[in-house]
């Protein structure tokens, strides 16, 4: 009979060999030539599949180097991204930063860019819109290249507009209102149709309506609610529209993927998404509207029209180097080359939102894109809802709840400007 | 009386049918919506005939092949982190239930009290000790982790089952000459199988869906099912809900067979020590 004899020794002797084992593992996998990447899928989707193909080929063969991406959804990726950052070192070098998350604190944990621009600049620098690269500059340094942005627009359902006796979609935000409440009915399928579906939960819509009157929620400057009567009408509409009925009933839980299946299925006439959602929208597999879902800029409220500019939403999402990580020339030069006007014009096409204002201007791009001059029109005057800065996911969390009361009806829209102000104030920098 | 009797039953009948209609419908919305063409699976009014289709789970093979390599990193953890856990578990039962000292009731306490802490307590120290380790992204923190966290609750289920074996088994088997290690391994751990199984079963099931630790501890090579089913709910170019239905089916399907089928040894565990004394 064979004895197994396990004492305090043995046991600890197996233990350390397993932890030195799986180190050992761990360090060796660690140290091939690998960019490791820290992004959305989206980032890795626009760079590497569709109909441009896969834009780092060149790069990873010119380089004799693997990227290997770390895909996270958005705020994970952020907190993942701020986490690896903070360590003494990581084994990542590139991180996708997004601006509503680029604040003071968090530029410092990235590496300054201008020493490796200046050595081995991105091509037409100039050229990638000025306003979302300001965005990323903290006490004068770059910290993070632009790379993809979202824009946002009014879609709508041409086939519902029509059978309604709509024969164009609105051009000022009073036509659209009322537009809104002739589409909420019974559709001729027998699918009941709200006139517009938004999601409560995100900060992008009344700001909208806000900037539709002149206003906003705070200012690029950080001024809170800079014209209270504009917000207090923006607000004072999506009242209106939702006693109406031509916003949801269910207004207070729905959600950002309820307006793309609203809008798909025929239930909602208008919604508010980024341009980039019109290839989705119409996918003749997963909407009953192929080729009817159509997009516009947001209406301008009747008495601005023609006098201001709208300022329409954006989200960007830029690239940026971990201030800790070991090969920084290698991040920057992945960097520099993706952000380079061919790969830039050819994420585009693979469905990224494309920073460079050129690509806008590339005839073989506009001829694909049936939104090309649109969306680079809003691009032109667009800003971020809210600009970044420490407590603005609680500011934003206060906005929304006192929205979703003025909305529901539960203060009135005057009531409801000033609790945002008070509450908001002290999140605000000195 | 008989009006009461047929009253009791029909309304326990109707009970048990909520129940399995609030139990059921979930699943059954998943599983029908991943073999519905895409534009019904939201439709209004809803759809309950249509002709099925296998649409979403080509598309899911074809455009998150990654998912099937997070199955895969699932399963190495789910396995590694139950046979270890069963080993320590069985071990430590075996100390708990065979000897007495105060530092064992000192340490059972603690069992317990390691129970009591929110993982996230747990996991953000750990981050930097781990990445310092180079550990970071591998399976083998992903299994020590899991079987660190279901060692105290197993431990104490499995003295549950060895209490019951009698120690006049261990004391002829030393008076044979077997060591501990021998006892435990062909003694011991043979007829506390039963036991085993059912900690396997939360191990099992606990390893198979966890997020939080796959999240904060992996990246790409270790990355499991669940942190890759979440990224299909946060993409920006919409939820494509017919590949995330078919990607929930087929995440949910070995674990719920594996449950239907371990079902005896998990009721088995829940009453273990229930009816000793």
């Amino acid at each position: 009979m064979t004895t197994f004899k396990m004492n305090r020794r043995t046991a600890l002797g197996m233990g350390v060999g397993a932890a030195a084992l799986a180190t050992g593992i761990g360090r060796a996998r660690a140290q091939g030539k690998t960019l490791n990447v820290l992004a959305h899928r989206v980032h890795q989707a626009s760079l590497t599949q569709g109909p441009a193909g896969d834009l780092t080929k060149a790069w990873r063969d010119a380089n004799a180097t693997e990227v290997n991406w770390a895909t996270f959804d958005s705020n994970p990726l952020q907190d993942r991204l701020f986490r690896e950052a903070s360590l003494s070192s990581t084994d990542f070098g590139v991180g996708f930063l997004v601006n509503s998350r680029a604040t003071r604190d968090a530029a410092k944990l990235m590496a300054p860019l201008d020493d490796f621009q200046r050595a081995n600049p991105i091509e037409d620098f100039a050229d990638i819109a000025p306003g979302l690269v300001a965005a990323m500059r903290f006490d004068g340094k770059l910290v993070s290249v632009p790379f993809r942005h979202a824009t946002i627009g009014l879609f709508y359902n041409e086939a519902l507009l029509e059978e309604r006796g709509i024969k164009a979609p609105p051009q000022t935000l009073e036509e659209l209102v009322d537009q809104a409440k002739r589409l909420t009915f019974t559709s001729a399928a027998g699918t009941p149709v709200t006139g517009m579906v938004l999601a409560s939960d995100l900060s992008v819509f009344p700001v909208t309506f806000a900037r539709a009157f002149g206003g906003d929620f705070i200012s690029g400057d950080l001024k809170l609610v800079p014209d209270r009567g504009a917000l207090e009408k923006g607000l004072a509409t999506m009242q209106d529209l939702f006693k109406a009925g031509a916003l949801p009933r269910t207004f207070a839980t729905t959600t950002n993927d309820d307006q793309v299946t609203w809008i798909q299925q025929g239930r909602a006439a208008f919604t508010v998404l980024p341009f980039a959602r019109f290839a989705q929208l119409n996918n003749p597999q997963q909407s009953k509207f192929p080729g009817k879902i159509k997009a516009i800029e947001f209406p301008i409220s009747e008495a601005l029209r023609g006098k201001v500019p709208f300022a329409s939403v954006v989200e960007f999402w830029a690239m940026s180097i971990l201030g800790n990580a070991r090969d920084k020339d290698l991040a920057w030069n992945f960097i520099r080359t993706m952000s380079s006007k061919a790969v830039t014009t050819g994420a585009a096409r693979n469905g990224n939102g494309p920073v460079r204002v050129s690509t806008y201007q590339d005839p073989g791009f506009a001829a694909d894109q049936p939104l090309a001059a649109v969306e680079s029109k809003a691009l032109a005057g667009a800003r971020v809802p809210l600009p970044a800065f420490p407590e603005a996911a609680r500011a934003q969390t206060i906005f929304l709840e006192e929205v979703q009361l003025a909305v529901l009806g539960r203060k009135n829209p005057s009531e409801a400007v000033g609790a945002i102000i008070e509450r908001v104030k002290p999140l605000l920098p000195a | 009386m008989r009006a009461d009797r047929i009253g009791i039953v029909l309304g326990k009948t109707a009970a048990v049918a909520v129940i399995l209609l609030w139990s059921l419908f979930p699943i059954a919305f998943m599983a029908m919506s991943s073999l519905k063409p895409a534009r019904e699976i939201f439709a209004v009014p809803p759809t309950f005939v249509f002709a099925p289709t296998l649409e979403h789970y080509t598309a899911l093979l074809v455009r998150w092949p990654d998912f099937f390599r997070g199955l895969w990193n699932s399963l190495i953890v789910t396995v590694g982190a139950t046979v270890l856990t069963a080993i320590v578990a069985t071990m430590a039962g075996y100390a708990y239930s065979r000897f007495r000292s105060p530092a064992l009731t000192r340490s059972a306490s603690f069992l317990v009290a390691v129970r009591l802490l929110p993982p996230i307590v747990l996991t953000l120290p750990l981050f930097p000790l781990i990445n310092w380790l180079g550990l970071s992204d591998t399976h083998f923190t992903l299994i020590v982790l899991y079987a660190t966290f279901f060692v105290s609750l197993g431990t104490l289920l499995m003295r549950a089952f060895i209490d019951k074996i009698p120690v006049e088994l261990d004391e002829a088997a030393l008076v044979d000459g077997a060591g501990r290690g021998t006892l435990i391994a062909k003694i011991i751990a043979p007829l506390a199988l039963p036991g085993m199984l059912a900690l396997s079963v939360f191990v099992i099931v606990f390893a198979w869906n966890e997020f939080l630790f796959a999240f904060v501890f992996t990246s790409t090579r270790a990355k499991t099912a669940p942190l890759i089913v979440s990224e299909m709910l946060g993409s920006f170019d919409g939820v494509d809900w017919g590949v995330l239905f078919a990607a929930a089916t087929i995440q949910l399907l070995p674990i719920l067979i594996f449950v239907c089928a371990m079902q005896r040894h998990l009721v088995a565990g829940l009453t273990s020590g229930a009816t000793k004394g």
